[in-house]
């Protein structure tokens, strides 16, 4: 075992332990914060992966954004002085044999299957590739992806919007 | 390289008009909107004038044209240009100019005041996800064009922010979306790890060509599946449906119900042909393809026909709510048009592509009627139908036709597409596929014709009185018409639908 | 290379590296930290033509060292109703995020944590690790006035990050690296070349860049004070409105722990901006070593100019701190708004069409 795969397994190990927190806590502030621990994880793949781009952009978009737009929600729409938020698990029995069955799959389907594996290439600077691929061959992704965003921010502006314009109304 | 591929994507884009006038539809409301805001008829205009502008250049664009965006050998193109996509094109373009129209005469989306500009904003985008999910060959550009048409019908679902079940659908519609877009990525990235590319085409190449396990390939199909299910309203899959059309606006639910279907089903289409088909033993020259053997996904869709037509048709006996029964026929007649998939063989498709176009107008109809008399009356529930046939007869016998044509009774244009598509199942020797259809449709009488009786039979107290309007009236009669004309007269489509089963490269 | 010779010293890479890791903690965050502390001190003190700490050592130099003691000394309390597991880890969480952004810090050329090419991306996305650790320690107070504190701050940072990002994204793409320690080697010889001033570019180009560039810098200075809750915009902290904010329920160490993260990264901040706008670690006039003929003095003097220029931004963030009043939190949204983040993207524009020449 080298020191590569130590590390590996390190940050497998909080993935896994942070993830079953986010699911099994009680409190939901606990939930949304183990999340911290499992986007930090992933990221550290990543960057075993020599993602490091991948791993960056992980970090702020996830931790930076998502998860502190969580917390802000959670925050905000429970009395935020009281720390007791709880979450509770409904039918257990059946959702833990469902789990188990797709679960059992997904594992069978990891460990048996012959996955594709291309030639491992080590780049010296993964930014410049990105940037090439997403001006080229990736353009109108890159481009609808410009305009899926756009739609989201007009409709969460729309939905967020309401009150405001109603008080409007009553002035008139 | 570098250059070569700039060149090829400008060169595609002379391919690619409609969507980009489409896409500068949506750029333009946007900003229109910004400044116009007061102005009730400009924005609906400039969509509409939009989408015609889309469809000229559409119907001016050449007529094949393969592997648009491609760059290089590692990436064999993104977007395809048929006979197929032309078809689905056409067919989104006409409902979302009719929801347009739909959308003047609506009492919830005039009444919805400052956000109008929006509801215009993200028709159009809606209009431009699903163009290009019926022409994506890659699976990158599918996902992203898939969640493109969920975004904006989330949010058009819910757009009605004052009424509270409006906002219920929109929510219902985000969980499960979100819940089967989760479920095809996961899918996807199975596909990508087997095959290690993302390109329709040459996921088939490696399925023929390399010895792949059938057990990750069936569990990719099948979360793929199930993601295009949900948009086309599948049976294990169809749990939003009914809310969601019950809550969304009017127009919307006209919209969700043929539009993105259509979509979902171009996209079922395409992707399962040609992922699957198996070169060495389809014979190019005759309309019959044969499949991969690793599974038989047509008998696994077969399968999921029967539940989705059997259990859309059963809870719509029981509903009260106009709406909501015809959320459920709407799930009933997905699972009619995926037995032409069944079958393996162009016959079949055609008879979906005819079943499709009649069905736009049939059920774009009924929803239209339906939305005149709720505005009027303020409610859907059929208990206050009953006599409405006398008090407004033009509107009663009109929703008469387009119930009965959803039926499949002769002189209407529905019984026309059922006939096609029960012919292509029997002559494939898939009786019990079609028996089981039949008899479908023979429940599908009796909740159909409970709202005519309602109409006709009974007597009420309720005053109603319709001054329809002229623009109205045109509107239900170029509805009406088609769906009396293509009972009896229906060589033109049949004609168009023969013509656009082909798929670029089969 | 240091973490390179040290790996070769200890005979491991892994040992090696996480030694050279924690050099910067010990040899310059902490002992800064204190005589950062003590400046503040003294500069408010002479804004306000006070004396200021005088008493502990010769002109109070001691003083910090003495608060640092009694600080470790002081018993650790967590408050009954916090939320004690949250309320333990946010320091470290914190802390870490601020540590973490020094390792891509180019002390001189011979020495940075981790040579990647992602520098200035990486230090960006560390630092929302505080903003984690800020809500996490304003919601384990269990105190309104904490979580009044983290909201703001949390608002405020994720605000500001636009127009950061955008100031560093409009340099960055004329610079064409993201590495700060190739940026600083770039910036050689003279300070004409620094890239405030238009960088090593030749011609005409490079009088067009400046004073993009120099808006470009105003933009990452005011938006990185906003970052670090420096006044004008320390709303979050705001004393006489919500206590200390965030940390209001903290004491002992774990107050300290705050307080280190702060002037840590008032640091980054400035080391950042001293890396991309002001050379790096380069001498504004040639280097002593070269002209006596001595190499091993060279990496010497780039650790000194890498550092005093990095402290005089610190000291020029003090100096604002004692100058301006504070914002209210609706003009510190319109600023970021309606003022940074438009003159960020136009700025971002112009430079992309010089560029293009």
């Amino acid at each position: 075992m080298t020191t590569y795969d130590l590390i590996f397994y390190l940050f497998a190990l909080i993935i896994l332990v942070s993830a079953f927190i986010v699911v099994a806590a009680r409190n939901i502030i606990y939930s949304a914060f183990s999340l911290l621990f499992t986007f930090f994880g992933v990221a550290g793949i990543y960057v075993l992966l020599n993602a490091d781009f991948i791993a960056v952009v992980q970090v702020i978009i996830y931790v930076g954004g998502i998860l502190v737009l969580i917390i802000f929600g959670v925050m905000l729409t429970n009395k935020i002085t009281e720390v007791e938020i709880k979450t509770e698990s409904f039918q257990v029995l059946p959702s833990i044999i469902i789990s188990g069955i797709i679960g059992g799959t997904l594992v069978a389907i990891f460990t048996k299957t012959n996955w594709k594996v291309a030639e491992p290439q080590i780049l010296d600077k993964t930014v410049t590739e990105i940037g090439r691929f997403l001006v080229s061959h990736y353009m109108i992704l890159f481009e609808l992806a410009g305009i899926i965003l756009l739609v989201a921010l007009i409709g969460s502006v729309m939905i967020a919007r309401k009150e405001k314009l109603e008080t409007e109304e009553v002035e008139k | 390289m570098e250059n070569n591929s700039i060149q090829n994507i400008l060169e595609s884009l002379n391919y690619f008009t409609p969507e980009l006038a489409l896409m500068l539809t949506f750029f333009v409301l946007l900003l229109v909107d910004l400044f116009f805001r007061k102005s009730k008829y400009l924005l609906p205009a400039i969509s509409l004038v939009g989408f015609i502008v889309s469809g000229y250049l559409l119907v001016y664009t050449p007529d094949v044209k393969g592997f648009l965006f491609s760059t290089g050998m590692t990436n064999i193109g993104l977007y395809v240009i048929d006979p197929f996509s032309f078809f689905f094109k056409i067919l989104i373009l006409l409902a979302m100019i009719y929801t347009i129209l739909f959308s003047l005469s609506s009492k919830e989306i005039n009444e919805a005041g400052g956000n109008r500009g929006e509801y215009y904003v993200l028709l159009s985008s809606f209009a431009l996800g699903m163009f290009l999910l019926t022409s994506t060959i890659d699976l990158l550009l599918m996902y992203l064009s898939f969640e493109l048409v969920s975004l904006s019908s989330y949010i058009l679902a819910g757009f009605t922010r004052n009424v509270k079940r409006s906002a219920e659908a929109s929510l219902k519609y985000i969980i499960f979306g979100a819940v089967a877009s989760g479920a095809m990525l996961y899918g996807i990235s199975i596909l990508y790890g087997l095959t290690g590319t993302t390109n329709l085409y040459l996921i088939n190449f490696y399925l023929s060509n390399q010895n792949i396990e059938s057990l990750p390939l069936v569990i990719a199909g099948l979360l793929i599946i199930g993601g295009i299910g949900f948009k086309i309203s599948m049976a294990p899959f169809h749990f939003w449906t009914p809310d969601v059309y019950e809550g969304a606006p009017i127009t919307i639910t006209a919209v969700l119900s043929v539009a993105s279907k259509a979509a979902g089903f171009a996209l079922l289409i395409r992707s399962l042909k040609i992922m699957f088909i198996d070169y060495t033993a389809t014979n190019l020259q005759s309309s019959a393809w044969a499949i991969l053997s690793q599974f038989k996904w047509n008998e696994l869709i077969a399968g999921l026909a029967v539940l989705t037509m059997t259990l859309g048709n059963l809870a719509a006996l029981w509903q009260s709510n106009l709406k909501r029964m015809l959320a459920y026929s709407s799930i009933a007649h997905a699972g009619y048009m995926l037995t032409g998939f069944v079958i393996l063989d162009n016959q079949g498709i055609m008879a979906i592509l005819i079943y499709f176009f009649i069905y736009l107008f049939m059920n774009l109809g009924a929803f239209f009627v339906v939305m005149l008399i709720a505005d009027k009356l303020g409610s859907e529930e059929m208990e206050d139908y009953t006599g409405l046939g006398y008090k407004a007869p033009f509107l009663g016998v009109s929703l008469t036709i387009f119930l009965i044509s959803l039926t499949g009774i002769p002189p209407t244009a529905g019984f026309v597409a059922k006939l096609y598509l029960f012919g292509a199942l029997i002559k494939a020797k898939w009786i019990w596929l079609a028996v089981i259809g039949v008899l479908n449709s023979v429940i599908s009488l009796y909740y159909y014709l409970k709202v005519v009786k309602n109409m006709f039979l009974r007597e009420s107290e309720i005053e109603y009185s319709h001054n329809l309007g002229h623009g109205n009236l045109l509107i239900t009669l170029s509805l009406l018409i088609p769906t009396l004309l293509f009972g009896i007269y229906f060589k033109p489509i049949i004609e168009f639908a023969e013509q656009s089963v082909r798929i670029f490269g089969f | 290379m240091i973490p390179d010779y040290l790996a070769e010293f200890f005979g491991n890479k892994f040992i090696g590296y996480l030694i050279a890791a924690a050099l910067p903690l010990f040899l310059w965050i902490l002992p800064y930290a204190l005589y950062a502390v003590y400046a503040e001190r003294k500069v408010s003190a002479f804004m306000q033509d006070r004396i200021g700490p005088n008493r502990v050592g010769p002109k109070g130099l001691f003083q910090t060292i003495a608060d640092i003691l009694k600080l470790i000394q002081k018993e650790d309390i967590v408050p009954a109703s916090a939320d004690k597991p949250l309320f333990v880890m946010a320091p470290y969480v914190i802390f870490a995020g601020t540590f973490a952004a020094f390792a891509a810090l180019p002390f001189s050329s011979i020495y940075i944590g981790s040579n990647i090419n992602l520098g200035v991306f990486y230090i960006m996305a560390v630092s929302s690790f505080s903003v984690v650790g800020i809500l996490m320690a304003g919601w384990a107070g269990n105190n309104k006035y904490s979580l009044y504190g983290a909201m703001r701050s949390v608002a405020q940072i994720v605000s500001y990050e636009v127009p950061a990002l955008l100031a560093i994204v409009s340099a960055v793409m004329v610079i064409g690296s993201l590495n700060l320690n190739e940026i600083s080697e770039m910036q050689t010889a003279y300070f004409w070349n620094w890239w405030i001033f238009g960088g090593p570019v030749v011609g005409i180009k490079k009088f067009l860049l400046i004073i993009p560039m120099t808006i470009a810098f105003i933009i990452f200075f005011i938006a990185s004070l906003a970052e670090v809750n420096r006044t004008p915009f320390d709303i979050p902290e705001a004393e006489s409105e919500l206590v200390a904010g965030f940390h209001t329920e903290y004491t002992g160490m774990k107050f300290a722990m705050f307080f280190l993260a702060e002037y840590g990264n008032m640091f980054v901040v400035s080391a950042i901006s001293v890396s991309i706008f002001f050379g790096g670690w380069q001498s504004p006039f040639g280097y002593l070593g070269n002209s006596l003929g001595i190499s091993w003095l060279i990496p010497v003097e780039q650790v000194f100019w890498f550092l005093f220029k990095g402290s005089l931004l610190v000291l020029v963030q003090m100096w604002l701190r004692w100058t301006l009043p504070r914002l209210r939190v609706d003009q510190l949204m319109t600023v970021c708004w309606k003022y940074l983040t438009p003159y960020a993207f136009i700025n971002l524009v112009l430079i992309g069409i010089i560029t293009l020449f």
